[in-house]
């Protein structure tokens, strides 16, 4: 049951309380003199007392009665004057019970308008919200994207060096297994004449001679003094070559960096170009717990870099490796007297896909991964280089506390 | 639907529009020419600057041969846009409509967002728009600057609502818009009603009664 209106049809108990009847009757009881009463449209008496004989007049404020003032004795003038300001009260009150009345309808009304706006906007927000997380589902989804790419082209990267790294070794080991396979099949030519020498021995030192065996036994000295520095040297090979091997198990090892640094540089010796110059300028430095297959990533890789920086110069030059402890950390320096780089490249050298040369034929990691292993070893790296005159990277590993 | 017991019947009719087009002069009109049985003071609630605040209202009556006393509380409501909210309360429970338009050029606007306004208004207190007795009244059309009839007529030649043009303020156009607007109601509710067959009350009669012609 909603609450009347303010267009309701007021009744005379509406519009006056007790005490404003109180009031109100006890004043035109003054004005009239003798028994008076206020009573309702339906008769019932409100105020006062209603003489049995009583004359009334009517209280319109619409268009019917809505009450009756009585008195026994007052002239017919004096009541109808009485009915008139007792109207006239009501007239005043019905308006102000209207407004106010009114105004709180309007503004519940308002309030109402209110609720619709804030649920409208609450819907609007709801979709907002709807649309942020949508859009950062697909932020999410485009950064793994680009995660995954950048991650293949890591794989490439590597890819490429790994292969770079074997064609050389291959080349390398070819070399001594050709004149090892050559003085092997030529010291199987003495022994044959060794074994004729078997059949003549009567012949004594005129078969020796004719056998051409003190050239044989000088020259087959000769050859397996060779062909053992030959295998020597495959040796040392493979064994630079181990430490590649274990790249992709990632277990934490003590190690001395030094003999990292001679491992790559071991490997790369064999393979320089023409014209460039590896130098190591290591200082006992203290072991430290690290990635031995990750840090030799990273070593040549720079190394890598730092002879393509002289080639790319067209002079002849040198990469210069130096280690050096102190008591913050270990210092590692790979130096090159290259082409350099502007200042707009080395802004960018860092990034992840930033090369001035297309990928594979790059040489080794790119920087940013290079870092990326060094920040894994709470290590520094840091770039200086001027253009046409060279590059400094260095490493920073500190003590650990 | 109107107020109904068998003592008497009581229509709330609202006259609807913009600010100062003419509503309170229209009820003022109405109380000097009309002269029912019965026909209650003006009650008027403006401000100083002669704006309708919150309402005002002119109560007629007459009586039908059946005894019933049949009602009608004409309402205005305030024009002014920041009274949407007593407008809205003017509104709800009403059982007829005169949209008072003014006819001045200038107020096209006005009186275009004010129509779409007492159609959203009607929604949002529960009175069926479409079934609704509404009359259009385009008042002021004395102003030099006022559209003319003919352009008007064209304009609205697709809309349900019977057209009335009026002079409020001198009186012409008035009595006749009031009494369009008493047709519709009647129409609207005569048979539910049984206002012919129980209380002897044909449109004509019905009409005349509230006019208070003979
Ligand atoms: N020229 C002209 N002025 C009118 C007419 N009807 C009303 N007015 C004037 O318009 C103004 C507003 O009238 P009012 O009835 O108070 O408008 P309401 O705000 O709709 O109640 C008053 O100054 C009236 O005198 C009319 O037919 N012609
Ligand atoms: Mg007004």
């Amino acid at each position: 049951m909603s609450e009347p209106g303010f267009d309701r049809e007021w009744q005379l108990a509406d519009l006056l309380d007790a005490a404003s009847l109180d009031r109100l009757g006890s004043g035109l009881a003054d004005l009239l003199g003798g028994a008076t009463a206020i009573v309702d449209g339906q008769g019932k008496v409100l105020w006062g007392v209603a003489p049995p004989q009583a004359r009334q007049e009517p209280l319109v404020v619409e268009l019917e009665p809505i009450g009756f003032v009585a008195s026994a004795d007052a002239g017919p003038a004096a009541l109808a004057g009485a009915a008139r300001l007792l109207t006239a009260v009501l007239r005043a009150q019905i308006r102000y019970k209207m407004a106010s009345t009114l105004h709180l309808e309007a503004v519940a009304e308002d309030f109402e308008t209110l609720k619709r706006n804030h649920a409208r906007l609450a819907e609007s927000e709801h979709r907002y919200k709807q649309l942020s997380a949508e859009l950062e589902k697909r932020v999410k989804s485009q950064v793994a994207q680009l995660e995954e790419r950048q991650q293949m082209l890591y794989q490439a990267e590597k890819l490429a060096s790994v292969g770079q790294l074997a064609a050389g070794m291959a080349h390398e080991i070819n070399n001594p297994l050709g004149f090892l396979r050559s003085n092997l099949s030529t010291f199987q030519t003495y022994l044959e004449a060794v074994a004729k020498l078997g059949g003549r021995l009567g012949e004594g030192e005129a078969a020796w001679q004719d056998l051409d065996l003190p050239f044989i036994v000088e020259d087959g000295r000769d050859l397996l003094a060779e062909s053992l520095k030959g295998i020597d040297r495959i040796a040392r090979i493979v064994s630079d070559l181990k430490s590649f091997s274990n790249v992709d198990r990632a277990s934490e090892e003590f190690t001395d960096v030094n003999s990292c640094l001679q491992h790559v540089a071991g490997v790369m010796a064999g393979q320089l170009p023409a014209g460039v110059e590896l130098r190591l300028d290591l200082l006992p430095v203290p072991g430290m717990v690290c990635l031995p297959g990750h840090l030799n990533q990273v070593f040549f890789s720079l190394i890598q870099n730092g002879i393509q920086a002289v080639r790319d110069s067209g002079r002849s030059g040198e990469v210069r490796v130096s280690s050096a402890a102190g008591d913050d950390g270990i210092t590692i320096r790979i130096h090159d007297n290259g082409v350099g780089m502007a200042s707009e490249q080395l802004d960018r050298a860092f990034e992840p896909f930033y090369t001035t040369r297309s990928v594979g034929a790059g040489a080794g990691l790119g920087l940013a991964t290079a870092r990326n292993i060094v920040l894994a070893h709470s290590g520094r790296i840091g770039l200086e280089s001027t253009p046409d005159v060279g590059t400094t990277v260095t490493l920073f590993f500190p003590t650990p506390k | 639907m109107p107020d109904y017991d068998e003592r008497q019947l009581s229509f709330k009719l609202v006259y609807y529009g913009p600010a100062q087009s003419g509503k309170t002069t229209n009820l003022l009109r109405l109380h000097d020419l009309l002269s029912p049985q019965l026909k209650g003071e003006i009650m008027t609630m403006e401000t100083q600057d002669d704006r309708t605040l919150f309402f005002d209202l002119l109560p007629l009556g007459f009586r039908a041969p059946s005894g019933l006393l049949i009602k009608f509380r004409l309402f205005t409501v305030p024009g002014q846009v920041a009274h949407d909210g007593t407008r809205k309360a003017v509104l709800s429970r009403s059982d007829g409509v005169v949209f008072v338009a003014d006819s001045d050029r200038s107020q096209e606007t006005n009186n275009g967002e004010s129509f779409q306004g007492l159609a959203e208004n009607c929604q949002r207190v529960g009175i069926d728009f479409e079934r609704l007795p509404l009359v259009v009244q385009f008042n002021k059309c004395d102003l030099p600057s006022a559209v003319p009839e003919a352009e008007i007529r064209e304009r609205w030649s697709a809309v349900p609502w019977p057209l009335v043009f009026a002079v409020a303020l001198r009186g012409a156009g008035v009595e006749a818009t009031f009494e369009t607007l008493l047709r519709a109601v009647y129409r609207r509710h005569a048979e539910s009603l049984e206002l012919a067959g129980k209380h002897g009350l044909t449109e004509a009669a019905f009409v005349a009664g509230a006019l208070g012609r003979p």
